[in-house]
């Protein structure tokens, strides 16, 4: 890192298009000024001008370097402008931040995903990157929860994947309507319904935090090691840089040391599911 | 000349010179001291006819030194011309130290805070041996001594009619250079280095005294760590979340940024003690309630910064006890665990 450089002054970026996931989910294809990359699961802080500044990971492919997509839940001030954003409109962005997927780690193992909600954003990223590696790997198995049929995104890329090969994806919603045939209840269940190899195997965790919780307990049961679970953490970020004190956890600020941890890393700090 | 005055690099000269070689070097430096009010002692600005009002040798003036770095609110994206030279004189160790930490954090040579390092390096830091202490400083307590060693770039002290310069870093060794253009600078007299240095030590017997019974800095973080609830809700119950406690202390560094038009960035100096510091989406809030919050702030000083900094999270300076309008007593506090 240069020396002089301005670590608070976002690049700007062009915003391409919205794509609309779910009532409440919204995709932003962006194009940054300046060259911008990187590697997946580290995030982003992503501008609204004027409004506010907020923490996202990338759910486009690391691989990809002209273009970076953002996948966002609805949930408050700074998100509710964005969803109002059309293409055409300038962002800026910081970053990237923290400490992604040990992809290497992954290499000859089965890649177990739990994920849930908005969760599935930054897994798409890891699950593009996967593809790209899948010679390096024995197989890759998605359990993909969400409340209802509706707010299951991706739909395109879950057809794909179902499509290629070492890839499997199992998905549920906990309020099913006629049309949906997968499984229902809360994103754990498709744990029951899964063979892995644990002995081979990793697991990658990432969603709302109480997904985050019973998910880590229920891989424990099932017997992975603790530092063969890699859980993607959600803390208040503010600089996403190590210097704001916002995101500690315990000994850790999420934003440089994390997002991305072993259990076995934060098991002993506080509040970590909240 | 002695060999441990030439190792010590001290320097002496009288006190009107000292007073008049500021009024010059005016000219060139922003130049702030501690000068006494009615009922306290702060930094101003020091110009010509205040000179003279500059305490030396006295305990900690009210704003912590952390306040000339991290301002309350900056602006980080639109570039102020240049940062004017400064000098800040009557400095204690504890703020001095206290730096160490805010260093470790803003000059982390990962993401180099350039805000900051620019007032550090434009800033001639003139620490002063504390001869006096207040009801609360606890420094030695924590390994702190009441006189700088380090990081400051020149320590001071006043015996009589004549001001003592002890020489720490290239910085202050280029300061006396300057100020011989200004002064008749000596070399101290041995006997008054050594009358300097029983001061100090008087001082240091005089606060350790005054703090018995309290833990050091280890013991504290083993017993915050082993505390029960029940602790935390008694002292808490007087909390009334004012974040008093974290803006005084030198060492407390967090922030909040605030988006202005233009993709402009303002820093804020935030602290765990306010509201939604930890709230995330769907209004989740891990320090959401007092107890948990009021513990946060002892947590984040004397259990988890120190498993992850080199630096000292507190430096004993006593300000978190005098300001709390709870009249909570983080050394009561830490008195109860101890036994
Ligand atoms: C590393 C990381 C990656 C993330 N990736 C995604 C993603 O890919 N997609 C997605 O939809 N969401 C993601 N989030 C969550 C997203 O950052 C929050 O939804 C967003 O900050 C909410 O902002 P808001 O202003 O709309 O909400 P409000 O509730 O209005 O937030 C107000 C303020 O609270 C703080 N805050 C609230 N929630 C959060 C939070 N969860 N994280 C940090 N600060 C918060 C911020 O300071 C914010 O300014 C991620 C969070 C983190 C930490
Ligand atoms: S916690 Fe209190 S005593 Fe310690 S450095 Fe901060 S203000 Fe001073
Ligand atoms: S005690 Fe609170 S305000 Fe102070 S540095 Fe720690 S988290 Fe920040
Ligand atoms: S100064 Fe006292 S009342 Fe105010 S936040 Fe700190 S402990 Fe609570
Ligand atoms: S977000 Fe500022 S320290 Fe992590």
């Amino acid at each position: 890192m240069s020396e002089n450089k301005n670590i608070y002054k976002p690049i700007k970026a062009k915003l391409l298009e919205v794509i609309t996931e779910s009532p409440t989910i919204k995709t932003f294809i962006m194009e940054p000024e300046e060259e911008f990359s990187f590697k997946t699961g580290e995030f982003i802080e992503l501008t609204v001008d004027g409004i506010g500044e907020a923490p996202f990971t990338p759910s486009s492919s690391p691989l990809e370097t002209k273009q970076i997509e953002v996948t966002v839940m609805k949930t408050g001030y700074v998100t509710e402008y964005l969803h109002n954003m059309k293409a055409g409109e300038t962002l800026g962005i910081r970053g990237p931040f923290g400490r992604g997927y040990p992809i290497e780690k992954f290499y000859d193992k089965e890649v177990l995903i739990l994920g849930g909600g908005c969760g599935f954003a930054p897994i798409r990223s890891l699950l593009y990157n996967l593809v790209a590696i899948s010679d390096k790997l024995r197989k890759v198995t998605l359990c993909y929860g969400s409340k209802t049929p509706d707010e299951c995104i991706y739909q395109p890329y879950v057809d794909q994947l179902r499509k290629t090969p070492k890839f499997e994806v199992l998905r549920t919603v906990d309020e099913p309507n006629e049309s949906w045939s997968e499984s229902v209840g809360v994103a754990t269940v498709l744990l029951d319904k899964v063979k892995v190899d644990i002995k081979n195997s990793i697991a990658v965790c990432c969603g709302p935090p109480i997904m985050m919780k019973f998910g880590t307990y229920k891989l424990l049961e099932m017997g992975y090691p603790e530092n063969d679970i890699f859980l993607s953490m959600e803390k208040n970020m503010s600089c996403g840089l190590g210097k704001c004190g916002h995101c500690m956890m315990g000994k850790y600020f999420v934003c440089k040391e994390g997002p991305v941890f072993t259990y076995d890393e934060i098991k002993d700090q506080p509040d970590i599911w909240s | 000349m002695n060999d441990i005055t030439n190792m010590k690099k001290f320097y002496s000269l009288l006190y009107p010179d000292w007073n008049s070689a500021i009024d010059q070097l005016l000219a060139n430096y922003l130049i702030y001291g501690p000068i006494k009010t009615d009922d306290s002692i702060d930094y101003e600005i020091v110009h010509s006819e205040n000179i003279a009002e500059v305490s030396y040798n006295i305990p900690k003036p009210t704003t912590p030194l952390k306040t000339f770095f991290l301002p309350v609110k900056e602006n980080l994206t639109t570039k102020i011309s240049s940062i004017s030279k400064r000098i800040i004189i009557g400095t204690p160790n504890c703020d001095i130290q206290g730096l160490k930490i805010l260093d470790e954090i803003y000059l982390d040579k990962d993401y180099i805070d350039t805000a900051y390092k620019e007032k550090r390096e434009n800033t001639i830091l003139i620490s002063s041996s504390c001869f006096e202490t207040q009801e609360h400083c606890h420094c030695m307590i924590y390994g702190i001594q009441p006189f700088s060693k380090e990081i400051a770039d020149i320590s001071i002290s006043r015996v009589d009619t004549r001001m003592h310069l002890e020489v720490l870093s290239e910085k202050g060794e280029n300061f006396i250079s300057e100020l011989k253009n200004y002064a008749a600078v000596s070399n101290s007299p041995e006997s008054e280095i050594k009358d300097i240095e029983l001061k100090q030590s008087k001082i240091e017997n005089e606060i350790i005294a005054n703090n018995s019974g309290l833990p050091d800095y280890k013991k504290t973080g083993k017993i915050v760590q082993k505390a029960k609830e029940e602790i935390w809700n008694k002292y808490s119950s007087k909390c009334v979340s004012c974040g008093a406690c974290a803006t005084i202390c030198p060492t407390c560094s967090c922030f909040l940024l605030i988006d202005k038009p233009n993709f402009e960035k303002v820093r804020q100096l935030d602290t765990c003690q306010y509201p939604g510091f930890e709230r995330v989406a769907g209004g989740e809030d891990a320090l959401g309630e007092l107890p948990k919050k009021f513990k946060n702030r002892y947590f984040c000083k004397y259990v988890w910064k120190p498993q992850k900094f080199k630096s000292l999270v507190c430096t004993g300076c006593g300000r978190c006890i005098e300001a709390c309008i709870g009249k909570i007593n983080k050394n009561e506090l830490f008195r109860e665990l101890a036994n």
